[in-house]
């Protein structure tokens, strides 16, 4: 079986000769990983490509970039997205607005401003995340003036080479993982714009603002897409729908207004890509959004990632719970696994045996490869895991 | 008397409109009714009962940010009248993010509802030294420090404070409490914390707990 075959029949509950397992790393923990002693030359990646992106007629070997997936033998489920650009057009301008010795703040390219640390301080800069203080929409009137980026017609949105036929041949050819479309949530997309705590008031504040915002992403997602999704159709192996809607006490926010507010756009937009023979649609969230999973369900959704254990998701409870009725990728609880040794090892063989059982299976961590992981832990639970994926 | 200030929680607790709340608020006034029992037997009363249908998976939250800003809305219309001490203070916290965090968000929602209940908060704000907790915990004197922590790899930094404040020998009378998604009991325990708290409404429970003994 190919890696693509072997996830997507995993992700349908079919027979597989081996557990798919699918990691994704924080950009930081593969620059610690190196200092550790990584092979960069081992993972790096030289195509052959016109020089200077074309502005001399000469086929030269170009760098791109390392490619620690096949190194470790995970599958990246980003390798092969759909190539739409569904950001605000024309983006805000990343610019630095401020800094001092510590900390510097920017203006982002979705139009919130962040303060982070300076890489200079020698801290870890991006794994921790910036400080997001102020965000682009406040009101019905920032609101309005930030829909006008989110035109669907934008012709920016497909790359310059948009060419299907192109395009198809290689969504047919691409065999290392699963082809992929990544969507954002309704909650995701409002809490980027808001802020959470002002999204989550919103929803009581300003019932009509979160409405609309809503209702306008439901009309972006389909019409952005529709070109992409209409040519791919099922060539679209894994929708990923990213939300992170959750903390570890539960869902930011509660079934009533999930049903009320955010049901009806999911099962428009589930509808749409159903009835182009996509079926295979993933929730990203972390935190416990186990109050919710009903109505995700219900909404169309069909698999899940990535099951922080620390906020109580467990993939033993969730498989009894709901069968088949919803995948489950991740949930390897990474500070156990950060460990190694038996503590690693029980981790695994604590999961992944009724994994292997029951099928609609993904192995991996409960998030991403975080920055204490040292290269030697990684190694060993890589090698670890490695072996027991197969099924006799 | 007793009427209104049920009125006032129970809108609270259903979540019910910030006018309404405001007008009650103002109604109690008119009857002279003490600004102390409407933000006790009514404001407060309302906001704990939100809490505990937090706690019991009923609210959540959105549901939480809504009842603190209807408390937050009450309390404009109160504070004109406020005289000095009028309301007992349950308490002084300090509070902040852990050196090499910047997370605020879970900070930020504990300090509204911490501030609800009573508290004064004194809010360091995120990435905060080692030094800064200890040198203001000896000038404040706060009955609690509050130490927020999401990232794992900050999670060190707490045992870092815990310590200082050890050799600084000023952690008689001073409660350590941690949160944050990191956080765990075992580990408050590990590092010498007086509590973690597993979520916002669990952090006030405790604060409450801690100033009633």
């Amino acid at each position: 079986m190919t890696p693509r075959e072997r996830i997507k029949n995993a992700m349908d509950f079919k027979e597989v000769d081996a557990v798919p397992w699918s990691e994704n790393f924080f950009e930081e923990s593969l620059m610690k990983f190196f200092s550790e002693g990584l092979p960069a030359h081992k993972m790096t990646v030289v195509e052959w490509a016109m020089a200077q992106d074309g502005r001399i007629v000469l086929n030269w070997p170009k760098f791109m970039g390392f490619d620690p997936y096949s190194y470790f033998g995970c599958i990246n489920l980003w390798d092969c997205p759909v190539p739409v650009d569904v950001g605000p057009i024309p983006r805000f301008k990343q610019r630095k607005i401020w800094e001092n010795a510590k900390y510097e703040e920017y203006i982002m390219e979705t139009g919130a401003r962040s303060r982070r640390f300076k890489k200079e301080t020698g801290r870890i800069t991006w794994y921790a995340m910036p400080q997001f203080y102020e965000f682009p929409v406040k009101d019905r009137k920032s609101w309005e003036q930030y829909k006008k980026r989110l035109d669907p017609e934008d012709p920016r949105r497909y790359p310059k080479d948009w060419e299907k036929d192109g395009y198809v041949q290689v969504f047919d050819k691409y065999q290392k993982g699963p082809t992929m479309l990544g969507l954002t949530g309704f909650y995701g997309f409002g809490a980027e714009l808001m802020g959470i705590p002002n999204f989550n008031l919103a929803f009581y504040k300003d019932p009509e603002l979160i409405g609309d915002i809503i209702s306008h992403w439901e009309y972006f997602t389909i019409e952005s897409l529709r070109e992409a999704v209409e040519t791919f159709k099922d060539r679209i192996d894994l929708v990923f729908w990213w939300e992170d809607m959750a903390e570890k006490h539960g869902p930011n926010i509660s079934p009533k207004l999930y049903k009320e507010f955010l049901l009806p756009h999911y099962k428009r937009v589930t509808r749409f890509l159903n009835k182009n023979k996509i079926r295979r649609i993933m929730m990203d969230s972390d935190g416990n959004t186990q109050p919710i999973l009903d109505l995700v369900i219900e909404a169309g959704i069909t698999g899940h990632w990535p099951l922080e254990v620390n906020s109580g998701m467990d993939v033993r409870t969730l498989r009894k719970r709901y069968g088949n009725k919803l995948f489950l990728g991740g949930n390897l609880d990474k500070r156990e696994i950060a460990k190694g040794g038996e503590a690693m090892q029980k981790e695994i063989d604590s999961k992944l045996p009724l994994m292997k059982e029951t099928g609609g299976y993904i192995a991996g961590l409960d998030h991403l490869v975080h920055v204490e992981f040292t290269l030697e832990k990684f190694k060993e639970y890589a090698d670890y895991l490695r072996e027991k994926l197969t099924i006799q | 008397m007793g009427d209104i200030l049920s009125e006032i929680s129970l809108t609270i607790k259903n979540l019910g409109d910030s006018g309404k709340v405001q007008n009650l608020v103002n109604k109690a006034l008119s009857q002279n009714i003490p600004v102390s029992d409407i933000v006790e037997k009514g404001l407060r009363k309302g906001l704990e009962q939100v809490g505990a249908k937090y706690e019991a998976g009923e609210y959540f939250l959105a549901e939480l940010l809504f009842a603190a800003s209807i408390m937050d809305g009450a309390m404009q219309v109160l504070r004109p009248k406020l005289k000095k001490k009028a309301i007992e203070k349950k308490g002084t916290i300090l509070l902040g993010t852990v050196r090499g965090d910047m997370h605020d968000i879970g900070k930020n929602i504990f300090k509204m509802l911490v501030e609800a209940a009573g508290f004064e908060v004194n809010d360091l704000n995120v990435d905060v030294d080692p030094e800064a907790f200890v040198e203001r915990s000896r000038g404040i004197k706060p009955d609690i420090l509050g130490l927020s922590c999401l990232l794992t790899t900050a999670l060190s930094e707490i045992k870092v404070v815990v310590d200082m404040l050890d050799e600084a020998k000023i952690r008689n009378g001073l409660k350590v409490l941690i949160g944050g998604n990191a956080v765990t009991k075992e580990f408050a325990e590990e590092v010498g914390a007086d509590a973690a708290a597993l979520d916002a409404v669990d952090g006030v429970a405790v604060c409450k707990e801690w100033v009633k003994a």
